[in-house]
């Protein structure tokens, strides 16, 4: 191409490129084209831009997959999502536990009072006799079974009356009942719409893990796809290469066996000679 | 109603998220396809993309709208590519494509239409890609923006900071190298 002779004056690049994509006064159109009318080297390089634009627009970059199509698929949440991104890039994640809202020290000390109370209640003896109230939790309790006749000495000699001043009043107890019955009602209050919000995060995870496994099967559907059409255009490739190389095996062989054939013929005409000779 | 870019941007500058919304939605398919093609690198082109409107939508307050906000946009996502390059520390990865649109041009295609014709299609688009590796990044951007974002040579001289002129030189070495790979790359494959 460069072999070839262009005598154009001006920046001939730049003119090439603003004649290829168009962009290009009428003026300065009209005065190239009465140069391309005479110049071969740039009709060939025009030409040959344009076919390398044609194969450019094959190239198209892998399908586009919106942010929220994994979430909620609604414009308003991009920018949700994106702003919890942080500033080094990577991306906060809002899939935790409920639990993990409330402090540690919080979730010790609830711990330790479930574990108190349960352990009190499950124990729990109340009498009340001439000599008073008599409250026994297991940790006050002797060895053994107090059903058993022989424990139940034992038992008798443990016990001893309760100090008054010390006793626990029915109105204490039913403080105690009322106290635990809020806090519980407040935990499980205060854990459902927390572990909604668990549950529809599990939920959004198990979305997303779908959305992967599924794109994921899409993928392999697409490589198998391709691998059976090369497969195939190989095979193709192959066969008509075979076919063409029997094609010529077969014209070699008729051909040396015409001439087989014909030396044959040669030999029997010579014999019949010899023959009609001798007679 | 349509509104523009301009009246979103002021939009979202006034508080209106769902504003800032409507752009990243009109904008994000180009600006990923500019970085996948600048790149090369699908994950990384998404992350590219993303920071992109994070960066605009923090310096959101700040653009007087002395360009477009498309170029602005443009101006923000190859910062962030040329940062991933020089990061990385290499020429920019052209992967091949996923197959992505295999079975759905298998789909579109007429019934008549050999799979053969397919796979050559995506053949063509190999070589494209590996030709484009071939290319040293200014005249890779130059040609990306050209010929996928129909850009004018005038508004890439602007966004990439250079003369016109040397937006003209820059396609016409690019296209000349592709030219040449492209050709390169077919006789080999043949």
């Amino acid at each position: 191409m460069s072999d070839l002779l262009c005598g154009y004056r001006g920046d001939r690049e730049a003119m090439l490129m603003a004649y290829l994509y168009e962009e290009i006064g009428a003026a300065e159109k009209a005065e190239f084209d009465a140069h391309l009318a005479t110049c071969a080297r740039c009709r060939v390089e025009l030409s040959s831009f344009g076919a390398v634009r044609k194969q450019l627009a094959q190239w198209a970059p892998p399908a586009f997959a919106h942010w929220n199509k994994a979430s909620s698929g609604e414009a308003g949440s991009a920018l949700a999502h994106w702003s919890s991104t942080t500033d080094d890039g990577r991306r906060t994640t809002s899939h935790g536990s409920w639990w993990r809202e409330i402090p540690a020290w919080a979730q010790v000390a609830a711990a330790a009072l479930f574990i108190g109370v349960s352990a009190g209640i499950a124990n729990l003896d109340v009498r009340y006799d001439g000599s008073g109230l008599h409250v026994r939790t297991g940790w006050s309790r002797g060895p053994g079974n107090p059903a058993n006749p022989a424990n139940r000495e034992n038992l008798a000699n443990l016990v001893s009356p309760v100090n008054p001043a010390n006793l626990v009043t029915r109105t204490d107890l039913a403080a105690l009942e009322r106290q635990l019955r809020n806090e519980f009602r407040m935990t499980s209050s205060s854990a459902s719409p927390v572990m909604a919000r668990a549950a529809a995060a599990d939920g959004d995870v198990m979305r997303r893990a779908r959305a992967l496994v599924d794109e994921s099967e899409r993928r392999q559907q697409r490589e198998l796809a391709l691998r059976v059409a090369e497969l195939v255009r190989d095979v193709n490739a192959q066969r008509q290469a075979d076919l063409r190389k029997i094609d010529q095996n077969l014209g070699i062989i008729e051909n040396r066996t015409g001439v087989e054939v014909l030396k044959n013929r040669q030999t029997l005409d010579l014999l019949l000679q010899r023959v009609s000779l001798r007679q | 109603m349509t509104w523009t870019d301009e009246e979103l941007v002021a939009r979202s500058i006034s508080g209106d998220a769902d504003s800032f919304n409507e752009l990243i939605l009109r904008w994000e398919r180009p600006i990923y396809a500019l970085a996948y093609r600048t790149i090369g690198r699908e994950e990384d082109a998404r992350d590219v993309c993303q920071e992109t409107f994070l960066r605009a939508f923090r310096a959101l307050p700040g653009f007087r709208g002395q360009a477009k906000f498309s170029s602005w946009l443009y101006r923000i996502a190859l910062n962030l590519c040329r940062d991933w390059v020089r990061r990385e520390r290499r020429a920019p990865v052209v992967q091949p494509p996923e197959d992505a649109d295999l079975l759905e041009l298998a789909a579109a295609a007429e019934p008549s239409e050999p799979i053969e014709d397919l796979v050559a299609r995506k053949d063509l688009a190999r070589l494209v890609e590996r030709a484009m590796e071939a290319l040293p990044e200014e005249q890779r951007t130059a040609i990306v923006l050209k010929e996928y974002h129909g850009l004018t040579f005038q508004e890439i001289a602007d966004l990439i900071g250079c003369p016109l002129s040397t937006v003209k030189t820059r396609l016409y070495q690019g296209l000349s190298v592709l030219r040449r790979e492209l050709a390169k790359n077919q006789s080999s494959k043949l």
